[in-house]
């Protein structure tokens, strides 16, 4: 038997030899974690050791045509407290309370709070963050962050759009051109311990942000005053639902301006609200669709000119109702308008004129006619939730539909459509894919891109365009739209007076939407209006009482903000208001036409009511009301 | 050169040789490392908790000079003292063990009761037991070499490991429990013990770990999250993460000493049981694995010392003391590598905590006496002769002097 030396000098050797055996497997283990998986722990370990705070950086502007700052955005604060650093609780919860006009309760609950940062108040405007600051209050700190800045306020509402909280676009351009404008956001890397506390050595690493991009409007801040005035004080003067209105270039498609009422202001929309927002905010010209009316009656002429159906010399007789299919539709003044030539039966609106011209088109060629002009299909605007409007399947488009939809009912356009496709029709017959934004470019002023017009396609040929222009410039001279006349400038234009429909389908009982769209210069046209007036109140309803006098000082203003010189010099010439009241309809009208003046009817009774007054002074050519029992 | 003819159980030596210079240079480089990481891990920690940063490495600092102290006089000591006493001494360490028990002064935290409140500091009582059972252990098997290839000769051994564990395992304190477990199986195997008598012991320890792993479910949990800490790397599978991070952020060379992240409170223990994954972080792979041969050295040397013992006594206390600082090394890096369960154990010389760096510096004075009560060097297994010759003449010198 060994000795037990002998055997315990063994075992040593073969326990040291373990030793070494598992000290090279923890050698081994080492290796692997430290440097095999050494990249991945450490970069894994970077995200604890660091508190990054963002460095927000600054959303791009919306500028209009001229530069001007729609939207920019402002310096505002976000106060975090640490919990645990704050002493006395109560009266730096008190301190903040005050100074942020919030309650103490909701203050002091938050700096109680057993989290290592919590988020006191975001968006506090920059006095007061630094009045705050300046007392010093361990435990505090501030970050800066931006707040949109609508300078405009409520002024292109529906357009611009607004951003929420974290200065993501919600709507309008502010969400369409959101990635633009979002800049990139850097940070601020401060190593810290596990709650977050600021470590002594290490300073704070900066990685700036890049701001967003500038984005330019092809909206003129000028223009865009005009309408905005004009649907405030329409929508005002008629007690009216809504009224809005479209300034476009004729030659380009852009969006020169686009106002609505009632709007909010941006700086404050009722976010808490959120039906209310969401009304309020939906840019309607776009998205919303509506019966177009007698302003249809433009496509109607144009493609039945273009399409060789109609000559200057045909006639047209209206006894006050056609009879299509058996079924009698009515024109709008149920006294007819007797025998008209093609330029009269336009400046008349005489809805038999535009039956006839669409029955003689047919379905089919009058169909392809409102394609062309862009009718059921979107405008392509650069704006979010675009409508296509409505047109009848083609194949359900019976013949009493087709005489209606001639004279603009039984379709339904969205008030951007009717612009465009009008102002193709004026412009010598292209038809231009309409926009708001015009440039975007890099916040150190680089020009990215550089919005050029787009033609979509040709509608009609210069010659029908030239027709069209002197048709409807007729319609504004001594027609309907008289009172959307400038004097001294040659304006076109159409008026549109539709029923509205109630939910059912039947026609709702005195709402109406009065709508005028004209263009000038008449003979080389560069501003179309559309003016839209959603139920006016009372009997003032036509379009050519309610929309067209507004247009007509959008165009007033306009030409004398763009310096367009009058193109006659002329005197205007008045005359006096005959007293109609107790004569008949046809007496009445025929009174008031002698006189040179233009007449609204409604009924056709006896006369009970005009407007303005017997005797009082009126412009020759002025379009006036009486109504009849 | 005297010559001495060492009988054993005989009258403790009057005359000695040297001290061990490369045991106590590599000792007393431990623990100046050690003070040095304790403060860098602890620091932090400190300052939080206690106000200074100072809190842990003054503790330290403490529990260095007192051991510092022990070392000498250990050595000083003839550790045949230790033979005689070898029964006051594992009375002591197991009422240590039993008193923690009772409130007052035993301390309990994080959930055990480990410590003994004393006026000045607090004692872990486990870190006197294990000492005390290698001094009983290497008494007895040193003075039963007859018995100790029986089942019954080895039975003693067994019995007072064995109480050892259940009053430790009862604080609770799994990770002590198995070192103790393995500081007896090695005591056993290093007395000559027959392999088949240690597997019975093994066997029946490995089923009961299995069934102590098995009732309480945050020993299963523990487990769990060692095969893969990231399942829940918020709960149990924390610390183990943590670890990592410090590991991995350290790569090859480290981030500096001092500029670990980890002990900005990410690290729980970062200045005791986890102090290794600090060195990882600050020293890299390099100073993880130089700090381990300076374990190796430590090691080497108190085998060496084992081997040329005077006595079978000496010799096993050597051995003891060597196994027990490889234990604990070997099993705290595991747990920080994640290699094994995670467990509390402190790095021997290095962690924060007075108590075990007194009695492990004390042991080193244990090994130092029976190294200068030997007459001659054991050349046989590290040593070539040639070293040994030279430094022959110098014992007569440094003999005079004691």
């Amino acid at each position: 038997m060994k000795s037990s030396a002998t055997v315990m000098r063994k075992r040593i050797l073969v326990a040291f030899i373990a030793l070494i055996v598992v000290f090279s497997a923890l050698g081994g283990r080492l290796f692997y974690i430290q440097i095999i998986d050494g990249a991945e722990l450490r970069s894994k370990a970077g995200e604890q050791w660091y508190r990054d705070l963002p460095l927000k950086a600054a959303r791009g502007k919306i500028l209009d045509a001229n530069g001007v700052v729609i939207a920019d955005s402002k310096d505002v604060f976000t106060l975090y407290a640490r919990p645990n650093a704050v002493v006395d609780k109560a009266s730096v919860a008190g301190e903040i309370a005050e100074a942020l006009g919030e309650t103490y309760e909701t203050v002091f609950d938050k700096l109680s709070k057993s989290v290592g940062e919590v988020t006191v108040k975001r968006k506090i405007d920059a006095d007061t963050a630094y009045a705050l600051r300046e007392k010093d209050i361990a435990g505090l700190y501030f970050t800066l962050d931006t707040q949109r800045n609508y300078p405009f306020g409520s002024s292109m509402s529906q357009i611009v759009g607004f951003t929420n909280i974290d200065n993501i676009g919600q709507s309008g351009i502010e969400s369409y051109y959101d990635k633009y404008l979002t800049g990139v956001d850097g940070y601020a890397y401060t190593s810290t311990d596990i709650a977050g506390r600021e470590t002594d050595d290490t300073a704070t690493r900066y990685v700036p942000s890049i701001p967003g991009c500038d984005v330019t409007l092809s909206i003129d801040s000028n223009i865009q005053a005009f309408a905005d005035s004009a649907v405030h004080t329409a929508a005002a003067e008629f007690s009216a639902r809504a009224a809005q209105m479209i300034v476009m270039d004729v030659k380009t498609g852009g969006i020169l301006a686009m106002a609505k009422s009632p709007a909010f202001d941006l700086n404050d929309p009722p976010r808490n609200d959120l039906d209310l927002l969401n009304e309020l905010s939906r840019n309607t010209l776009v998205v919303d669709m509506y019966e177009p009316g007698s302003t249809f009656k433009i496509f109607t002429t144009a493609a039945a000119i273009e399409a060789g159906v109609v000559t200057d010399n045909d006639s047209f007789f209206c006894a006050g109702s056609r009879t299509v299919d058996g079924q009698r539709i009515r024109c709008w003044r149920s006294i007819g308008h007797g025998s008209q030539h093609l330029a009269e039966g336009v400046k008349n609106s005489c809805n038999c004129v535009f039956m006839d011209l669409a029955l003689r088109l047919g379905t089919s060629r009058f169909y392809d006619a409102l394609e062309t002009f862009g009718l059921g299909a979107k405008t392509g605007i650069d704006f979010a939730g675009e409508s296509s409007g409505m047109l009848m399947k083609e194949e359900n488009v019976k013949t009493v539909d087709l005489a209606r939809i001639g004279f603009g009912q039984a379709v339904a356009v969205t008030p951007l459509q009717l612009i465009t496709g009008v102002c193709s029709i004026v412009n010598g017959g292209t038809l231009y894919r309409p926009y708001l934004v015009a440039s975007v470019d890099s916040y150190d002023g680089k020009n990215l891109a550089t919005r050029d017009p787009i033609a979509v396609r040709r509608t009609v040929s210069e010659a029908t365009s030239a027709r069209m222009r002197e048709y409807l410039r007729g319609v504004v001279e001594s027609g309907g739209g008289s009172k959307a006349g400038v004097a001294g400038y040659a304006i076109g234009g159409k008026t549109g007076t539709a029923q509205k429909y109630a939910g059912g389908g039947g026609i709702a009982q005195g709402k109406y939407i009065s709508s005028f769209i004209g263009f000038a210069p008449a003979d080389d046209p560069k501003y179309a209006v559309l003016m839209i007036v959603d139920e006016p109140q009372g009997y003032m309803y036509y379009g050519s009482l309610v929309a067209a006098p507004y247009a007509g000082d959008v165009f007033e203003k306009i030409f004398d903000y763009a310096n367009i010189a009058p193109s006659e010099d002329v005197g205007v010439e008045y005359t006096f208001m005959p007293d109609v009241i107790g004569m008949t309809a046809q007496e009445a009208v025929a009174a008031l036409e002698k006189q040179g003046l233009g007449v609204e009817l409604i009924g056709d009774g006896k006369i009970i009511a005009q407007t303005p007054i017997p005797n009082a002074r009126v412009k020759v050519a002025d379009t006036v009301l009486i109504r009849s029992e | 050169m005297k010559k001495r003819v060492q009988k054993r159980g005989s009258v403790p030596f009057r005359s000695t040789g040297k001290s061990d210079i490369p045991l106590i240079a590599a000792t007393a480089a431990l623990v100046c490392f050690g003070i040095l990481m304790v403060y860098s891990a602890g620091s932090y920690t400190g300052k939080r908790i206690y106000g200074t940063e100072f809190y842990y490495v003054y503790k330290q600092l403490v529990g260095a000079v007192l051991g510092g102290l022990c070392l000498v006089l250990m050595s000083r000591i003839d550790y045949h003292i230790l033979k005689k006493l070898r029964y006051v001494i594992l009375g002591v360490s197991i009422v240590l063990l039993a008193i923690v028990f009772i409130p007052g002064v035993g301390i309990e935290n994080y959930g055990a009761r480990r410590w003994i409140n004393l006026p000045f500091f607090t004692i872990q009582a486990s870190e006197v037991s294990k000492f005390g059972f290698i001094v009983f252990s290497s008494a007895y098997i040193g003075g039963h070499e007859d018995k100790i290839t029986t089942f019954r000769g080895i039975l003693p051994v067994v019995a007072v490991g064995a109480v050892n564990c259940i009053l430790i395992i009862l604080e609770p304190n799994m990770s002590v429990t198995v070192c103790m477990a393995l500081l007896m199986i090695v005591m056993l195997f290093l007395g000559g013990a027959k392999l088949k008598h240690l597997l019975m012991i093994i066997l029946p320890l490995i089923a009961a770990a299995v069934v102590l792993i098995l009732a309480e479910p945050y020993r299963f949990a523990r487990l769990m999250a060692f095969i893969d800490p990231w399942e829940n790397p918020l709960s149990e599978g924390y610390q183990l993460i943590q670890s990592y991070y410090g590991l991995g952020a350290g790569g090859l060379f480290g981030v500096g000493l001092f500029n670990s992240r980890q002990k900005y409170l990410f690290l729980p223990f970062a200045e005791s049981d986890f102090i290794f994954s600090i060195i990882g972080e600050e020293l890299g792979l390099l100073g993880c694995l130089a700090l381990m041969s300076v374990y190796i050295v430590v090691i080497r040397r108190a085998l060496k010392i084992s081997l040329g013992a005077p006595d079978r006594f000496g010799s096993l206390l050597c051995s003891g003391i060597a196994a027990i600082i490889a234990i604990q090394v070997m099993v705290n890096i595991a747990v920080v590598t994640g290699s094994i369960p995670p467990t509390g154990l402190p790095l021997p010389f290095i962690s924060s905590g007075s108590s075990g760096l007194i009695v492990f510096m004390a042991s080193i004075g244990v090994l130092d006496s029976v190294k200068r009560r030997s007459h001659k060097s054991v050349e046989l297994l590290f040593e070539r002769p040639i070293k040994t010759k030279r430094i022959k003449p110098k014992k007569n010198t440094a003999g005079a002097a004691a």
